[in-house]
């Protein structure tokens, strides 16, 4: 059984050393297109179904499309355009084959037309050219954030909060697209304002927007041409809170000594909800929490972590927050950790804070049989886990391996902006750590089950650095007391046995 | 969806990263590794000379190197 492992970790990592690795590429190594670029027209959409889910704190979007060549050779560039004050808030776009949807993503890069233009594009790779006249299944799904506006925009402390998304009947496209509806879902049938389009667009001239309990249809649509819009307004009831992460800084810290992997998160949080109207009344909060009704502040996060969790802490700038409960995991079972703020989040405030855990080093970290290569594999991104879903702006994630450690290598399906290598230095450094930092912006909470692979060579000089100049250093010490203890400072002659 | 680094994964399942030392004897190792050095740089401290200073100096440095390590981890801060 031995030989077989090596063989294909040998086999595996030699696929490795010669192509192209980090696969998710920094998506801000933007193509920059003259201003006379537009698409060339070589597809066409046969038929469009967008499907717009607005059960969580940030619209989705799925684009399922039959995409068509109309060219006479092979394409495989596709482009989706975004008004650039839209793309700037897109996150997580992701491009299947609806047919394949186990094959993975497709290869996705955002290309901008130069500083004057308001349209950018995202292009993406088919990986395999569309043949003339050949038709491909594609799903393209992304979230929208900080997109949704509470209206009105202040409340009372027990209102019900409703939100409006705008958005176009029409989806994004860069091409002629002949049939198309837009599904729009709602969390519950409380709608109450809506666009109502003319029926004279729609081609079967019926109401539009089509209801179905707590989903809206708009369309069909023949024969859009690219780039059409066509702006709609919903209005609806909502009242969760809109958590939104501004910034998310998190550390993975290698230990190898310890046989630990210990991971911090810091949150700066803000809730895009509705204000307050009047002042916070702490009587009328605490008489409403025995019937714990709906309300659109934020009271609590639950924090799933893997199992094997232990030791976790919630500080924030105060210090030690109390109010929070931790249930280990035992087994398989993913431990728990409960947090709740110093205060009800309501819309426009924040609250920032900081929670950490370790886990044992083994269940993450293997060490290849070819020398003194490990790899590790660690989430993502962990975070909470809440029903109405949560969005970061910005996530900055740190893994911090040994001291010595070099030929860092990684993957992750997750799109990343930015991927840097550096020194970390703390406690009993004398180099510094190695630190592979990876910026993903615009990601939401289905992200969160998203793994990293990190591969690194580690010798084993390199690990006994630390207790290596300790050792030098106390030993240095012992050298100095006895050459010190060994000058004669006595006064007057030697006494000569 | 498979990726190279994924197989790469896969084919060291059976290689889990196992610590000379576990978390649960870290402090053992420590505590007894500096109390070593304490005794050793007492008898030192008793009768320096340049013979005691290999004799008596290395392994009570080393037992402190070591021990540093594993008594900094056992507290808490993983090194």
């Amino acid at each position: 059984m031995r030989p077989f492992p090596l063989v294909s970790c040998i086999a595996a990592l030699s696929s490795f050393a010669c192509a192209e690795l980090n696969l998710s590429e920094p998506l801000l190594s933007k193509q920059v297109l003259p201003r006379t670029f537009t698409p060339p027209q070589v597809f066409k959409n046969a038929n469009l179904v967008r499907t717009m889910s607005l059960d969580k704190a940030y619209p989705r979007e799925t684009i399922n499309v039959i995409i068509e060549n109309i060219d006479s050779k092979p394409q495989s560039e596709y482009y989706l355009p975004f008004d650039s004050s839209l793309l700037s808030k897109v996150g997580g776009l992701e491009v299947r084959d609806k047919k394949a949807v186990d094959k993975g993503t497709f290869k996705v890069e955002v290309v901008g037309i130069d500083a004057q233009s308001s349209t950018e594009f995202y292009l993406i790779h088919l990986p395999e050219p569309l043949a003339p006249a050949a038709q491909q299944t594609i799903s393209i799904s992304y979230a929208v954030l900080s997109s949704l506006k509470p209206v009105p925009t202040q409340l009372g402390q027990s209102d019900k909060q409703y939100l409006q998304y705008t958005f176009s009947a029409y989806a994004p496209s860069a091409y002629l697209t002949e049939k198309q509806r837009t599904k729009v879902k709602f969390p519950n049938s409380d709608v109450p304002d809506y666009t109502t389009l003319p029926a004279d667009l729609n081609d079967e001239n019926k109401a539009d927007p089509q209801k179905q309990g707590s989903s809206f249809t708009y369309g069909l649509y023949n024969n859009v041409p690219a780039g059409a819009q066509q702006p709609v307004s919903v209005r609806y009831e909502f009242t969760k809170p809109l958590t939104h992460a501004t910034l998310l800084e998190r550390d993975i810290e290698v230990s190898h000594w310890g046989g630990n992997l210990a991971a911090e998160e810091r949150y700066w949080l803000v809730n895009q909800g509705a204000g307050l109207k009047n002042h916070f009344s702490r009587v009328e909060w605490q008489k409403q929490s025995y019937l714990n009704p709906p309300t659109f502040a934020l009271k609590g996060l639950n924090l799933p972590l893997a199992p094997g969790a232990v030791d976790p802490y919630f500080t924030d700038d105060i210090g030690n927050v109390s109010t929070s409960k931790f249930r280990p995991g035992s087994g398989k079972k993913e431990a728990f950790l409960e947090l709740k703020p110093r205060y009800p989040v309501f819309g426009t405030w924040k609250y920032s804070f900081r929670v950490g855990w370790n886990a044992h080093l083994s269940s993450y970290l293997r060490k290849l049989s070819t020398g003194e290569t490990y790899i590790l594999k660690v989430p993502f991104l962990e975070g909470p886990r809440q029903i109405e879903g949560i969005s970061y702006a910005r996530v900055n994630l740190r893994v911090i391996l040994p001291e010595g450690a070099k030929n860092v290598r990684f993957s992750t399906t997750v799109p990343i902006v930015d991927n840097s290598t550096s020194l970390h230095k703390t406690f009993m450094d004398t180099l510094g750590r190695t630190t592979l930092s990876l910026t993903a912006i615009n990601l939401v909470d289905e992200f969160r089950d998203r793994e990293l692979l990190v591969t690194y060579d580690y010798p084993w000089t390199a690990g006994y650095r630390k207790p290596v100049v300790i050792t030098l250093g106390i030993f240095a010490l012992f050298a100095v007391t006895w050459v010190l203890g060994s000058i004669d400072t006595s006064i007057g002659k030697k006494k000569v046995a | 969806m498979s990726s190279p680094l994924l197989d790469v994964w896969e084919a060291a399942a059976s290689a889990p990263f196992s610590p000379a030392i576990g978390k649960n004897t870290q402090f053992t190792v420590g505590f007894v590794l500096l109390a070593i050095s304490l005794v050793l740089t007492t008898v030192f401290g008793m009768n320096r000379s340049l013979a005691n200073l290999p004799v008596l100096g290395v392994p009570a440095s080393l037992a402190f190197g070591f021990g540093a390590v594993y008594m900094i981890c056992a507290v808490g801060v993983y090194v």
